[in-house]
C-alpha cells in the first residue's frame, strides 16, 4: 500500500528525485513520466506541485543554490567595499554549491544541451557576480583607483576561475588541489583577481612580489 | 505622497547593487527620516523587503511605474 504523504513531503521529494535524474541525464535527458513513474506516482499528482517541468528544474535548482535574501545579508554585513562584498557573496556562492556537487552536474548539462531556457537559469546565477564587477570596476576606473582593465573581461575571468575551481573540488576532485580546502582556494582566487586588476586594498597572502596599485 | 529627505537612484542595477546603495544611503540618515530608492530590477522588490527586515528600517510604500519600482524606507 502506497502511504499517503503530506503536500510539503510529497514536494520534497519530488525534488529530491528530480534532482538525480537531472544532474544524472540534464534537461532534456529527463520525461515528466520519467519523474514520476521514479516517484510512483502519476503525471497529474506532479504536475500538481509543479504545473511545468521548466517550473520543477528551476525550484531544483533553487533549493540548492544559494536564495538572494543570503545575498542582501552578507551585503548588509559587510563594510560595502567592493574587495568585501566581492569575498562575501563568493564565500556564500560556493558553500552552497559545494554541499550538492548535482547542481554543478546540472550547470555542465544545461552547457551541453545549449538550452536557451536552463542556460538562462545559470547565467541568472552567476549574474551578482558579473554585474558586480562589470558595474564595480566601471566605477574605480572612472575614479582612475584601479590599473585600465576591461570590466566585461574581467567579470569573465573571475567567473572562469570561480567555476573552474568548483568543478576542480566537487566533480573531478583533482588531487592536484587535495591540500586545499575549497573555501581556501577561492580565497586565493579572490586575492589574486584584486591584485590582477590593480585593487589595493587588499594584504597580499601570498609569497609573491604582489603590486597592487592603487592611486 | 512622501517627500524624502534622499533619493538613491538604483536604476539599471542588479542585486547585489541595488542593496549596496540602499545601505549607503539610509546610512546617511538621522533616525526616522527618508530614503526614497528608485530601481528597475524587478528582483529589488524582495531584496528591499529582506534589506528592511534584517536592518531594522521600515518600508512605509512601494509602488511601480514604467518599469520602476519605488520604495520609501524610513530609517529605524
Amino acid at each position: 500500500m502506497t502511504k499517503r504523504l503530506k503536500a510539503s513531503e510529497r514536494r520534497a521529494t519530488i525534488l529530491a528525485v528530480a534532482k538525480v535524474l537531472f544532474s544524472d541525464k540534464g534537461y532534456h535527458g529527463v520525461s515528466v513520466d520519467e519523474i514520476a513513474t521514479r516517484l510512483g506516482v502519476s503525471p497529474a499528482i506532479l504536475y500538481r506541485h509543479f504545473p511545468s517541468k521548466e517550473v520543477l528544474y528551476e525550484a531544483v535548482l533553487n533549493e540548492i543554490a544559494c536564495k538572494r535574501e543570503s545575498y542582501v545579508g552578507v551585503v548588509v554585513d559587510s563594510d560595502g567595499s567592493f574587495d568585501d562584498v566581492l569575498r562575501k557573496i563568493t564565500r556564500i556562492y560556493i558553500d552552497s554549491v559545494s554541499r550538492d556537487p548535482d547542481y554543478l552536474r546540472m550547470e555542465l548539462h544545461s552547457a551541453l544541451e545549449g538550452s536557451d531556457a536552463t542556460r538562462q537559469f545559470f547565467e541568472n546565477r552567476w549574474k551578482p557576480f558579473t554585474d558586480y564587477i562589470e558595474f564595480s570596476l566601471g566605477e574605480m576606473l572612472a575614479r582612475k583607483s584601479i590599473a585600465p582593465v576591461e570590466p566585461r573581461v574581467a567579470a569573465l575571468a573571475f567567473q572562469g576561475m570561480l567555476r573552474e575551481a568548483l568543478y576542480a573540488k566537487c566533480i573531478y576532485r583533482s588531487s592536484r588541489y587535495v591540500d586545499m580546502p575549497l573555501p581556501e582556494l577561492c580565497e586565493l582566487l579572490v586575492d589574486m583577481f584584486l591584485q590582477s586588476i590593480g585593487y589595493g586594498a587588499t594584504p597580499c597572502v601570498d609569497t609573491t612580489d604582489a603590486t597592487a596599485r592603487s592611486d | 505622497m512622501l517627500n524624502a529627505d534622499l533619493e538613491v537612484d538604483a536604476r539599471g542595477l542588479n542585486c547585489p547593487l541595488p542593496i549596496l546603495r540602499a545601505k549607503k544611503g539610509i546610512n546617511s540618515l538621522a533616525s526616522g527620516q527618508v530614503m526614497k530608492v528608485v530601481a528597475t530590477d524587478p528582483g529589488s522588490v524582495k531584496d528591499l523587503e529582506v534589506f528592511c527586515r534584517q536592518t531594522g528600517n521600515e518600508m512605509l510604500e512601494t509602488s511601480q511605474h514604467d518599469g520602476e519600482y519605488h520604495f520609501n524606507i524610513r530609517k529605524g
